[in-house]
């Protein structure tokens, strides 16, 4: 027989079980302890909406166990109890809770102050609902995206009528209920009707069903997002229907809460769908017709039915030979570890009635957690969660409805309050009781939103299911007119996500890469994301790369980088206007670095601007800022009308950096092209054949040394690349990473965008006026800059040099005595110069700033450093210009 | 698929195939143009946030790789004509 493993005990599980009914029927009535007071819970809504049968299933706590269906082998245990949830002695809280008094976590261990990590040890002990398993299994939830016109949430009469509806018109329609269609409904007419409509929703082409899935939340788009067994489901749909039905009335009276004590169609699913009785003897409080089918339901699983207390309308229609309390209210549940008897306060006086079992049912409350997080128009609501408690014909035309209706405004529902909550706990989930509401209310909470905030009541699993409506009820009858007492913010969650489904997906996050990515893997490359690239940081030695790029020759792979071709009648006004360097003058065949400005002034992006022809150029900017880049672009030359094309090549051309002293040796054993110093000179570029693949060679200057970057059609990169590695191997070729490039570059005093620059770094900040003509007429952040020249930058980007084998951390803090004057942005131990060379902003305070300074890296490391100038190595550039 | 945007180069997409790319800020100065020094700044640096009815640039990215301005009520999503 299949079984469960119940905390190391075998629970056989019949056909149909939930984790619940298969414990319930084995004899296990306690299935938690509460979250503050440790009272002892067992089933009571059996609807997946209170938190009182939250175990931990296979590792994963607070799983609801009335909705999740039993299998075999499945490891079960309940949580959070000492030393057992039978026997848990933290339920003296509930006798000491004078010394838990409302809102205690924020004032009660506050004085005296070493009390606090004493008190927080017990109370994380006590508290919570089991433990969270930290192992990280990626991967194990799929994300799934779905675009059906229309999403239904529930799979009740109302939501089916709305799925099939909606498909009779030809719209696609996806439709998720959290557990399996019509089980958590008891047999009888409602059943019955929702089998059918079922049977012709799963025959339709145009619908597709999710069981098992819950619908936790909506989102901006919309979006919405359900957890189903395996998958999280991100679903786009055009419009939304609500049909999450209604909740049986939580009751409050003292011991409402003790295990024995159900919700009426709780104890009849308990009854009807798993043939167990609620008790031997049960009371049942009728205050809904419905509650007449409890009974026959409930007398059918076996249990004597003591005593019906029912409203003088519902009261005639009670079988007969069933006593009968007419207009009666249950004041008291009495009991230790379950209920032993009821007390009733009918016309004739107080009857106390020994049972085991009441069954309650005094009318319902939406299940409208996601229908008030809608905030647009598109979300329809149908069936119970809008007119809770109506009858399947109703559902079923409230659900046809809300399926045709379009929407202009999102759907309100603010259902009305009842009489306030007597004595008893409010809010089972973070035990909440009457007293503590009233507590909270004379320390001048008063308002739902803050009496949620201080008392954590509607905080809990259910999300205020099961009291949100009683919280609202205290406020009104206490402030009658006026906003106190307006619902609160719904808000996803509106079930449980776990942080496994919530993160679903996150590993698929799109890797490019570039064609080369299995060489550099093959020679042992550390791969590492440069914005969505992924790119070798470096191969097995570091220094050796360094060297190879310093002494001899070196390759580098850097086809990620932005490339455009710009060209068209205007492209030469175009650039002018969107480079603050000078276009106009770049004469063809050569190139010019610049920095991209947006309109405050701030450096967003660099690159270079080669001039192929007249109006023809091919412009870079940065790996990561590529496709900000040409969005950039675009919006100018569309703003200013102008007659250019941009062709985005970023994708389209590989490149390759060949960089060393021996670079150019190495470039005439694989070209006929002239390549020598006058042809190809320093900032020119030329259209050349290497290894027979045609390339634009640019000669560039990012590393200091003798360069040439090669722009070649993507598909022949691995051509070039092992060309190139072979014909260099007598020169001691070897590729180089991105570690190696940010020495190589910070030897120079080359920023990289990004790293040593901020949101709003101006070129004046970093001493770069240079590369700025402020006597062009226009070019975009022009007039910024011209404004901000009259206020000197408090701090600049200064070099730094520090003495010594160990560069301090990039980060390091710089202190000018006891002063903090700034921190570093780059910096790396410069083998060619040995010694620390970095970058780093300085307080200036509109002037020089200091000359010495400290830098105080991780461990309180301090190194003495000096402001330099750049570049550390070459400052004359006479290698680049090689 | 709700929050669409129609691309007058690809017809009705999907937002998620877009980048936002903001209020629709006012026509900046002609280059070359005098500039007023304050007007420019409160157009670089001020935005409106409307509750309501508001023109705004999209990018579409997975599609044409063009800009385009959409009416946009800010409260409910709903796409109104282009510009
Ligand atoms: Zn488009």
């Amino acid at each position: 027989m299949p079984a469960i493993d119940f905390e190391g005990r075998s629970v056989p599980i019949h056909a149909g079980d939930s984790v619940a009914s298969a414990l319930y029927r084995d004899g296990v009535r306690i299935l938690s302890r509460s979250f503050k007071y440790h009272r002892p819970r067992g089933l009571y809504c059996v609807s997946g909406d209170c938190a009182h049968c939250m175990v931990t299933v296979d590792g994963e706590p607070a799983v609801r166990s009335c909705v999740t269906p039993a299998a075999n082998g499945q490891r079960v245990a309940r949580a959070s109890a000492w030393p057992s949830p039978e026997h848990d002695v933290l339920v003296s809280a509930w006798w000491m809770r004078a010394l838990l008094p409302v809102g205690f976590y924020y004032k009660l261990f506050a004085k005296p102050r070493w009390m606090w990590p004493l008190a927080e040890r017990y109370i994380r002990r006590v508290a919570g609902i089991g433990p969270v398993d930290t192992t990280a299994r990626p991967g194990r939830i799929l994300r799934r995206n779905h675009h059906p016109d229309v999403m239904v949430a529930g799979g009740g009469a109302a939501g089916l009528a709305a799925a099939l509806r909606a498909a009779g018109r030809g719209e696609s329609v996806l439709l998720a209920d959290e557990g399996a269609i019509g089980e958590k409904v008891a047999p009888g007419p409602t059943r019955s009707a929702i089998a059918k409509l079922l049977a012709s929703a799963r025959a339709h082409p145009q619908v597709t069903i999710l069981e098992h899935t819950r619908v936790t939340g909506l989102y901006d788009g919309p979006l919405v997002i359900a957890a189903g067994e395996g998958v999280a489901h991100w679903i786009h749909p055009a419009r939304i229907v609500i049909a999450t039905g209604a909740v049986e009335q939580h009751a409050v009276f003292p011991g409402n809460d003790l295990p024995g004590v159900w919700l009426g169609r709780g104890a009849a699913r308990m009854a009807g769908v798993h043939g167990l009785a609620p008790g031997r003897s049960t009371v049942v409080v009728a205050g809904t017709t419905e509650a007449l089918e409890h009974v026959e339901t409930l007398r059918k699983s076996g249990t004597v039915i003591r005593l019906v207390v029912a409203p003088a309308a519902i009261a005639p229609h009670v079988p007969s030979g069933i006593p009968v309390v007419v207009d009666g209210t249950v004041v008291e549940a009495r009991g230790g570890r379950s209920l032993r008897a009821v007390v009733i306060m009918g016309p004739a006086g107080r009857t106390v009635v020994s049972c085991d079992a009441l069954a309650v049912s005094l009318g319902f409350v939406p299940r409208d957690g996601l229908l008030r997080q809608a905030s647009i128009g598109i979300i329809n609501g149908a069936g119970d969660v809008v007119e809770p408690g109506c009858t399947v014909a109703r559902a079923i035309a409230s659900g046809e409805a809300a399926a045709e209706r379009p929407l202009s405004a999102p759907m309100s529902v603010v259902p009305g309050v009842g009489a306030p909550p007597g004595g008893g706990i409010v809010c089972t989930c973070e035990d909440v009781t009457t007293k503590e509401l009233s507590a909270a209310w004379d320390e001048g909470y008063r308002w739902t939103e803050l009496l949620k905030r201080y008392t954590t009541a509607t905080m809990g699993p259910c999300q205020g299911l099961l009291c949100h409506q009683h919280l609202r009820a205290f406020v009104v009858s206490r402030s009658p007119a006026g906003p106190a007492g307006a619902p609160t913010t719904a808000r996803p969650p509106a079930r449980g996500l776990t942080m496994e489904e919530a993160a679903a997906g996150a590993e698929h996050a799109i890797e490019q890469r570039t064609v080369l990515h299995d060489r550099h893997i093959d020679r042992g490359a550390r791969m590492d994301w440069a914005g969505a690239w992924k790119r070798p940081a470096s191969y097995d030695d570091p220094l050796a790369e360094y060297w190879a790029v310093r002494r001899g020759v070196s390759v580098m792979d850097v086809g990620t980088l932005g490339k455009y071709r710009v060209c068209g009648p205007d492209a030469t006004e175009f650039l002018d206007r969107l480079y603050p360097v000078d276009v106009r003058t770049i004469k063809p065949g050569r190139s010019r670095y610049g920095l991209l400005l947006n309109e405050a002034g701030h450096i967003f992006d660099d690159g270079l601007v080669a001039a192929m022809g007249a109006n023809d150029y091919f412009v870079s900017a940065t790996s990561s800022g590529a496709d900000a880049a040409e969005a950039w672009m675009r919006d100018w030359a569309e703003t200013w009308r102008l007659r250019v094309h941009i062709v985005n090549q970023t994708t389209a051309l590989g490149a390759i950096n060949v960089a060393g002293p021996s670079s150019r040796d190495l470039l005439a054993r694989l070209t006929k092209d002239p390549v020598d110093n006058d042809t190809l000179p320093y900032g020119g570029l030329r259209k050349i054949t290497v290894a027979g693949i045609p390339c634009i060679a640019l000669r560039v200057g990012f590393v200091g040394e003798l360069s040439f970057e090669l722009h070649h059609p993507r598909s022949r990169g691995v051509e070039l690349w092992d060309a190139l590695l072979a014909a260099g191997k007598d020169l001691g070729i070897r590729p180089h990473g991105l570690d190696t490039l940010k020495l190589l570059r910070l030897e120079k005093g080359h920023i990289l965008v990004g790293q040593d620059t901020d949101f709003d770094t101006t070129p004046g900040k970093i001493g770069l006026e240079s590369l700025v003509r402020m006597n062009k007429p226009y070019f975009i952040g022009r007039s910024a800059l011209e404004r901000l020249a009259t206020r000197p930058p408090q701090r600049r980007l200064v070099p730094l040099r520090f003495a010594g084998t160990n560069a301090p951390d990039e980060g390091a803090q710089l202190m000018d005595g006891d002063r903090h004057v700034g921190y570093l942005t780059s910096s790396r131990y410069s083998p060619a110069l040995e010694c620390g060379v970095a970058l780093g902003w300085l307080a200036t305070n509109g002037g020089s700033g200091p000359v010495r300074v400290v830098a105080v890296s991780r461990g309180q490391r301090r190194d003495q450093g000096e402001v330099v100038s750049a570049p550390f190595y070459d400052s004359k550039s006479v290698k680049l210009r090689g | 698929m709700a929050l669409l945007i129609t691309c007058p180069n690809c017809g009705s997409r999907a937002y998620t195939e877009f980048w936002f790319g903001g209020e629709l800020p006012a026509p900046p100065p002609a280059p070359g143009a005098p500039v007023d020094a304050s007007a420019e700044f409160g157009r670089v640096w001020y935005r409106r946030n409307v509750a309501g009815l508001q023109a705004e640039r999209w990018f579409h990215f997975a599609g044409c790789r063009r800009w385009l301005t959409v009416q946009r009520d800010t409260r409910t999503n709903a796409v109104h004509a282009g510009d």
